[in-house]
């Protein structure tokens, strides 16, 4: 600490100031020693153990090491992998390929940027190929429980996001009772999850006399399966018009991994999706409250001022000083998604056929009820670069897009 | 929308004013609003109507109680069934424990972070905050390892961990969240004040003690609601770690009621009601503290 030094020179009291410094120092990590433990014990120690376990065949005990072993059996053949991990750097090569040229205007350019075009048909045709490969030799359920968690995620983000949005501005403006609504959209995030999920169970059971099959009925929907419902939504759509699908690609030769994906989530899923909205609208609409208060009002009257409409205002105004809240409130919901267990585990039938495990449920099971040890934490090693890579993309995109007023 | 350029004092009284401006806006924003709080409303509603509906009237697809007095058997009856009576207890213990140890071991460590100066403060908080970025589901397993191991260890010394209050409570009692938050609140505690207490002969614990933590009581409110909150919504680690009724929690309990007895539906929604109460009365009592709180929680974010 040089400044100390320098202080303690001029007063001439060099080895007090420096023992004061020292035993500042001490009380500092006595006073962080216990959080540090316990975080260490519970929190990072665990990271590298999960790595050791993943590496072995364990089944309640330890047995021998399996190398990686866990990992091809899950994600499927090595070779695979490697075409497909060719694939996707071959993907962004040509993204920086294409974007060092875009302000060129030479021919040299063109002939750079027709490169990365086939570098990048070459990589999406290794990453897919490899990827269907990888989906055939590797766990297909695994991989169906990642599917069913992009479903969720990719669902729920934008209706979350945006009906609480919608009912924030709302509230923010002049109303008789706003406490009171506030409060009420509030109470389901408070609920506990055992507890209200159980409550949707009711309300989305097959009983014609169910609450989701009376509100069905209002619109004319005739009865239907709900959280007991395995197939998916644009089948129902279609079967409804009489096109069954499943036959349809059948018939296209669509293999069944394919399958499931074009079928869409199933209505089981959709089912806990909408109870997600229901506990979370509130939580997001309270946040989003507080990032409207922070907007300067100022702004507002400037932009009144210029003549803009509001239509005009909340585009260029309310919404990019709201940028930093949206994305706190993505990545919230993403990451709740991808951690989400409790209520799928109160609200899955198994009729529902596992549609709607995620992939922390899928390995859950693996854990809890199959107790495969090394297996469920490679697929949670999985999970946790899936979740790594995520936060790095939704990171790049955050520093072209936040606007941290 | 109209595109005048409105007189400046109006602007200045109300900057989003087309839902007001218009009648028909106005009644729009109401019923949005009110539809909006009706659905979430219903569940509730339901929760508690369906509870208190005899079995015939269950059965018969009656919606509406007519003897509600009577309907209150439901929750005897959920009580006695779900074993509630033990649940709560330990519901109840886990919570106090797991609040009691989480304040001193978190209140400690933020007033290190945010008032004492020690080489490499920035960089281990940077560290404690980076454990918050790793899903709970990858650390399940090795921590069910590591609790079994410290439960053989300390087995003989009395202290078991498995079926046991330490597996529920320790882990938790390092919550970075609250590190984080109440950091951020002990920093802005003026420096004056350190100055006049040190004068005073008061060194860091007196001072945190007598000075930081009546200042902070706010934070120290939020930090403890989200953490009884989350120690009763516990599912998945008490669920693992606990293999006997004997300490597990009020959430286990009904997830058993639910899934494992198959209980009639009337029964299962007094086991919700029981189970939720606790939580919303605290929500109802503390509630501007609360959304406060977490509105706040959100900004920093």
């Amino acid at each position: 600490m040089p400044q100390q030094s320098a202080e303690s020179l001029k007063t001439g009291r060099v080895s007090g100031a420096r023992k004061r410094a020292i035993r500042e120092a001490f009380i500092g990590y006595l006073f962080i020693t216990p959080a540090t433990v316990l975080l260490t014990v519970f929190g990072l120690f665990p990271l590298l153990y999960a790595v050791y376990i993943s590496l072995h065949r364990w089944r309640i005990k330890k047995g021998p090491f399996l190398g990686l072993k866990n990992y091809t059996k899950a994600l499927g053949d090595p070779k695979d992998i490697l075409w497909f991990a060719i694939g996707v750097a071959l993907l962004i090569g040509s993204w920086y390929l294409w974007k060092s040229m875009t302000r060129e205007r030479r021919t040299w350019a063109m002939v750079v940027k027709f490169l990365a075009v086939i570098v990048f048909i070459a990589g999406a045709w290794g990453m897919f190929t490899g990827l269907g490969k990888m989906i055939e030799s590797g766990d297909q359920t695994m991989y169906e429980a990642f599917v069913v968690t992009v479903f969720y995620a990719v669902g729920i983000v934008p209706m979350q996001l945006g009906l609480a949005l919608l009912l924030a501005v709302m509230l923010y403006q002049k109303i008789k009772g706003k406490d009171m609504y506030r409060m009420i959209y509030f109470m389901p995030y408070v609920t506990i999850t055992v507890a209200s999920a159980g409550v949707f169970r009711a309300i989305f059971s097959r009983r014609p006399e169910s609450i989701a099959n009376q509100l069905a009925g209002l619109l004319g929907i005739e009865p239907q399966k709900w959280l007991q419902e395995p197939h998916g939504i644009w089948e129902l759509v279609f079967g409804h018009f009489g096109v069954n699908l499943q036959e349809v690609f059948k018939t296209m030769g669509v293999d069944s991994f394919l399958a499931f994906i074009l079928a869409g989530p199933s209505l089981a899923l959709l089912s806990i999706m909408l109870y997600n909205l229901w506990v979370f609208v509130g939580y997001n609409s309270v946040i989003f409250l507080a990032g409207l208060g922070a907007i300067p009002s100022d702004l507002y009257e400037a932009a009144e001022i210029d003549g803009a409409n509001r239509w005009h205002i909340f585009r260029h105004v309310t919404l990019p000083l709201l940028s930093p809240t949206i994305y706190f409130l993505t990545i919230i919901t993403v990451m709740g998604v991808f951690k989400a267990i409790n209520h799928v585990l109160v609200m899955r039938e198994p009729a529902a056929q596992g549609t709607v495990d995620t992939a922390s449920l899928y390995i859950f099971d693996q854990f809890y009820l199959s107790t495969r040890f090394g297996y469920a934490s490679a697929i949670a090693m999985v999970l946790f670069l899936v979740i790594l890579t995520l936060t790095f993309v939704q990171n790049r995109i955050a520093q072209r897009r936040v606007f941290y007023g | 929308m109209a595109n005048q350029t409105l007189p400046a004092q109006q602007v200045e009284k109300q900057h989003v004013s087309f839902w007001y401006r218009y009648k028909v806006g106005r009644i729009l924003l109401y019923f949005i609003l009110t539809f909006g709080a009706l659905v979430a409303l219903t569940p509730f509603v339901y929760m508690l109507l369906g509870s208190l509906l005899t079995r015939g009237e269950m059965l018969n697809r009656k919606l509406l109680p007519r003897d509600p007095i009577a309907g209150l058997q439901n929750y005897v009856q959920a009580w006695n069934e779900a074993n509630f009576n033990e649940y709560f207890v330990n519901s109840v213990q886990i919570t106090t424990i797991t609040i009691i140890g989480m304040l001193i071991v978190c209140v400690l460590a933020a007033y290190a972070f945010s008032r004492i100066k020690f080489p490499g403060r920035e960089a281990i908080f940077a560290v404690f905050l980076a454990t918050m970025m790793i899903p709970e589901t990858i650390l399940l397993i090795p921590n069910f390892l590591i609790v079994n191991q410290l439960n053989k260890l300390m087995a003989p010394i009395g202290l078991p961990w498995l079926n046991n209050w330490p597996s529920l409570t320790i882990p938790f009692m390092a919550s970075v969240f609250a590190i984080f938050l109440m950091r951020q609140f002990f920093a802005q505690i003026p420096d004056e004040l350190w100055d006049a207490a040190r004068i005073d002969g008061a060194g860091h614990v007196r001072f945190m003690l007598q000075v930081v933590m009546p200042l902070s009581k706010a934070v120290l409110f939020t930090v403890i609601i989200f953490q009884f909150i989350g120690s009763w919504n516990a599912l998945v680690w008490p669920l693992v770690v606990t293999s006997k009724p004997d300490w597990r929690p009020i959430a286990v309990g009904l997830y058993s009621f639910i899934s494992e007895a198959g209980p009639e539906l009337q029964l299962m929604l007094a086991g919700a009601v029981i189970t939720t109460a606790p939580v919303l009365l605290l929500y109802f009592f503390t509630q501007k503290q609360f959304t406060e709180g977490i509105a706040t929680t959100g900004l920093k974010g």
